[in-house]
């Protein structure tokens, strides 16, 4: 029996827009360019045009075991050059930034291969192979599941998830990275880690408002749509802690 | 979910005082201009101090513009104060970190050093093996000989060395017991008396369960168990009792009746506050690690002075426990550092977990008519799986709206891991103290963590991917392989020893199911007994009052050297 992915209860456009970002099938809007250098200088892991550093040689070369996992498997471009692994790591504010921290390693875990994502309460770090990261960063800047000023891509120091806006709507950042130019684009200035960079990296425009809201995947009583709206939601997460509170005694429903 | 109106925000001032000028309700506010370091009292005298002993040791100390971050200093925001919760006192968060807090230090000295022991195998190895007579007369005149020789005084050698009275003086022996004429023979100096340390009916089920048995609480000089280990005290207590029975009974000290006097008061006898930990852990008896949380929820005494409001008890308890277990405990036993301060402090300060909890009680009494201001076992609303779902979700919506209403407040609480423990700490002493069941108080726990996660789609740090997820499991189900029920568990119980956040708020839980029942005790009452005493350096009646005391620099510890150092 094929099973069919739901992404997730909900009747919420929370709800819908989070099923969005985890279905591959959906294809996320575009919404900036940012070039294949700019990504790198602001992941920080090597200087645009360099080589990629190695953890191995290239598994055509490395004669491998005759393995039927292997065989399964199709090693991702990184792998099979033997990239390194390195990672993005991204602070998404609460006031409607349109991906989230569990919301992106759900959507990773569809819509990437060969990832180690972390979640956390400030931040979701991705690992894996450097040039596969490339690839999937690009996309997370570009698409809809990024704002240039309620997301950012960031090392360290992440408590700017939680914290009020500054005046100029862009989320608190102790090493401030990026800014808010006066040309109305976000521009970093700072790599993820806090280096400073050679040259600024645009990042595009805010958001506006009504836009943010419409594709927010956090549930807000104040500048959204409130988690208690959503019953089915609530009730669903309900019935799943039920079944594992009952699960020693094989419950039936 | 029937949300209810509750008028009173608990928190209010404190955001108030924390953000002064500023609406708490507003989404913007300015950064980046605070002066970093130079807004910060507390801050500016660690660079002072720092400049002092770097010239003192001619070795660079405190750097703090050219060591954090790549010289970007701490203070790009606000540099808050905290009211240490239902104490009206401000503090710098730098003051509730235990090495800058000496109530800290002393309310973890009060437990360490604290051994109880029955007096009945002695007394029977007095009578019967030896024939010895044992009185009244010869109790008091032991208990004499016991605290002139616990702080380390000799009773039977001669031309023995001793410790300074002045150093070891909050060292001291009482004991206690349920029997009201053994009670009475007692010299009063050194009795416990529980008619008069507690109410009525508390201390009639206390004298009830204690029994007639004879009890010895002891508490060891502070100085000794910070030098050694908790595992000390029940040596050092059992090698003075031995002597002072010696002493005071005119044994001969070489006989073989002393080995049961030792072995009765190093193991039959003995109850230590927590339990010898596993070889990874590699602590004694009488370390944070091993102590149950019933057994902690009876070291804290707000249920003794707040007998009618279980909600406070419990949030004492949270106070205490965080800063244990949390701080101490995981933030440097298990792990190092000062991280941990951060995270546990979230559950004590500016009354933000004190409102989220009211408003349980609030929402428990209007929907299921329980009397939480009147303890009882009769009123309490059965512990379903409906009724924890219930009230665990509406407390845990209730909090994070008000996150969500006032974002000043949520910049209080800036990481996740501190308002995860908070909220599902409200929604799990709803559920206990609603129930008066821990292990459905528990349960309201994980069902808030999983709520959380889904609405906010985050939560703590990596731990919290375990031991919250998986909880539901292990708790108000209860089976021998799912586990134990809440009054047995500890921080090293199976997934508990490595999350912040959490064991002190297990250890509340745990607590408020026996103070909504209005239980004189949670796992033993010779705990609860041993720590109402009124000697003790630490009052554990308001554990939060005593460390802010501490953060003021207002509390007096015990185990101090200036006797015996030179004067500075």
């Amino acid at each position: 029996m094929a099973y069919t992915p739901q992404y997730g209860p909900g009747t919420s456009v929370i709800a819908e827009n989070r099923r969005k970002q985890m279905n591959p099938n959906n294809k996320l809007e575009k919404v900036r360019d940012v070039t294949d250098e700019d990504v790198v200088l602001i992941l920080g892991h090597r200087a645009p045009g360099a080589a990629y550093p190695t953890a191995h040689p290239p598994l055509a070369e490395a004669g491998e075991p005759d393995c039927p996992i292997r065989k399964i498997v199709t090693p991702t471009e990184g792998a099979k050059a033997g990239d390194r692994v390195r990672y993005i790591q991204f602070t998404d504010s609460m006031f409607n930034a349109p991906s989230q921290p569990y919301q992106r390693t759900y959507t990773y875990c569809y819509r990437f291969r060969g990832i180690d994502p972390g979640t956390l309460s400030g931040r979701q770090i991705v690992e894996c192979r450097e040039r596969d990261l490339e690839g999937y960063s690009k996309f997370l800047m570009e698409t809809e599941m990024f704002d240039s000023a309620r997301c950012s891509v960031r090392g360290a120091t992440v408590h700017g998830h939680s914290l009020r806006l500054a005046e100029d709507g862009m989320m608190f950042d102790m090493l401030q990275r990026c800014l808010l130019m006066g040309d109305g684009n976000v521009k970093y200035v700072k790599n993820q880690i806090g280096e400073p960079l050679d040259r600024e990296v645009n990042v595009g425009k805010p958001m506006d408002e009504a836009w943010l809201k419409a594709h927010s995947t956090i549930f807000h009583s104040l500048v959204g749509v409130p988690y208690r709206d959503d019953q089915e939601y609530v009730e669903y997460v309900q019935r799943i802690h039920s079944l594992r509170t009952k699960y020693g005694f094989m419950p039936k429903e | 979910m029937a949300k209810i109106e509750r008028a009173q925000k608990l928190f209010l001032d404190s955001l108030k005082e924390k953000f002064q000028g500023q609406d708490p309700e507003a989404v913007n506010t300015t950064y980046y201009r605070f002066g970093g370091l130079a807004q910060s009292p507390r801050k500016q005298e660690f660079i002072k101090a720092s400049k002092a002993a770097e010239m003192a040791r001619g070795m660079d100390m405190y750097e703090p513009v050219r060591c954090h971050l790549g010289g970007i200093p701490l203070g790009q925001r606000q540099l808050m104060t905290y009211q240490v919760s239902q104490s009206g006192v401000y503090v710098e968060g730098d003051d509730l970190h235990f090495v800058n807090n000496a109530a800290m230090q002393q309310f973890w000295d009060e437990i360490r050093r604290t051994v109880i022991v029955g007096m009945d195998l002695a007394h029977q190895t007095l009578q019967k093996r030896l024939g010895k007579e044992v009185t009244p007369e010869t109790i008091n005149e032991y208990l004499h000989v016991l605290n002139h020789a616990m702080p380390g005084a000799a009773v039977v050698q001669e031309h023995m060395v001793e410790t300074h009275p002045g150093v070891v003086d909050d060292c001291y022996v009482k004991v206690f017991t349920g029997d009201d004429a053994i009670a009475d023979d007692i010299e009063p100096q050194f009795l416990l008396n529980i008619d008069k340390l507690f109410p009525a009916e508390q201390g009639a089920a206390l004298k009830a369960a204690v029994g007639k048995g004879l009890w010895q609480a002891i508490h060891i000089p502070t100085i000794v168990s910070r030098t050694c280990d908790g595992g000390t005290t029940s040596r050092w207590s059992a090698m003075q009792i031995g002597m002072s029975y010696i002493g005071a009974y005119r044994m001969c000290a070489g006989e073989a009746a002393v080995a049961d006097l030792s072995y009765a008061a190093k193991h039959a006898g003995v109850i230590q506050m927590a339990s010898i930990l596993p070889a990874r852990r590699a602590r004694g008896p009488n370390e944070p690690g091993g102590i149950k949380f019933g057994l902690f929820s009876d070291i804290i005494q707000a249920n003794r002075k707040y007998p009618k409001d279980p909600a406070r008890a419990s949030l004492e308890v949270v106070g205490a426990g965080t800063m244990l277990f949390d701080q101490i405990w995981l933030g440097s036993y298990m792990s190092g550092g000062v991280g941990f301060t951060q995270y546990a402090t979230a559950a004590y300060t500016d009354n933000i977990l004190d409102e989220y909890t009211y408003y349980g009680m609030d929402y428990v009494k209007d929907k299921y008519g329980v009397d939480w201001a009147n303890p009882a076992v009769g009123d309490r609303v059965k512990a379903s799986q409906e009724v924890v779902n219930d009230l665990a979700t509406e407390v845990t919506l209730n909090a994070m709206e008000q996150y969500e209403q006032f974002p000043t407040m949520m910049e209080d609480h800036f990481g996740g891991s501190q308002r995860a423990g908070v909220i599902a700490a409200a929604s799990g002493l709803t559920c206990s103290i609603g129930t008066g069941n821990s292990n459905a108080g528990l349960n309201g726990w994980y069902l808030s963590m999983l709520l959380h996660k889904e609405g906010w789609s985050r939560l703590g740090f990596f731990g919290y991917d375990l031991q919250d997820q998986c909880g539901s499991a292990n708790s108000l189900a209860i089976r021998p392989d799912e586990g134990l029920i809440g009054e047995l568990r500890g921080p090293n119980y199976p997934n508990y020893a490595m999350n912040v956040g959490h064991q002190g708020e297990y250890a509340a839980i745990v607590g408020g199911a026996h103070y909504g029942r209005g239980d004189a005790f949670c796992y033993d009452p010779r705990v609860a007994v041993c720590f109402a005493d009124p000697s003790l350096k630490f009052d554990m009646a308001e554990p939060r009052r005593e460390f802010a005391k501490g953060a003021i620099r207002e509390f007096n510890p015990a185990g101090e050297r200036s006797l015996i150092i030179p004067a500075r």
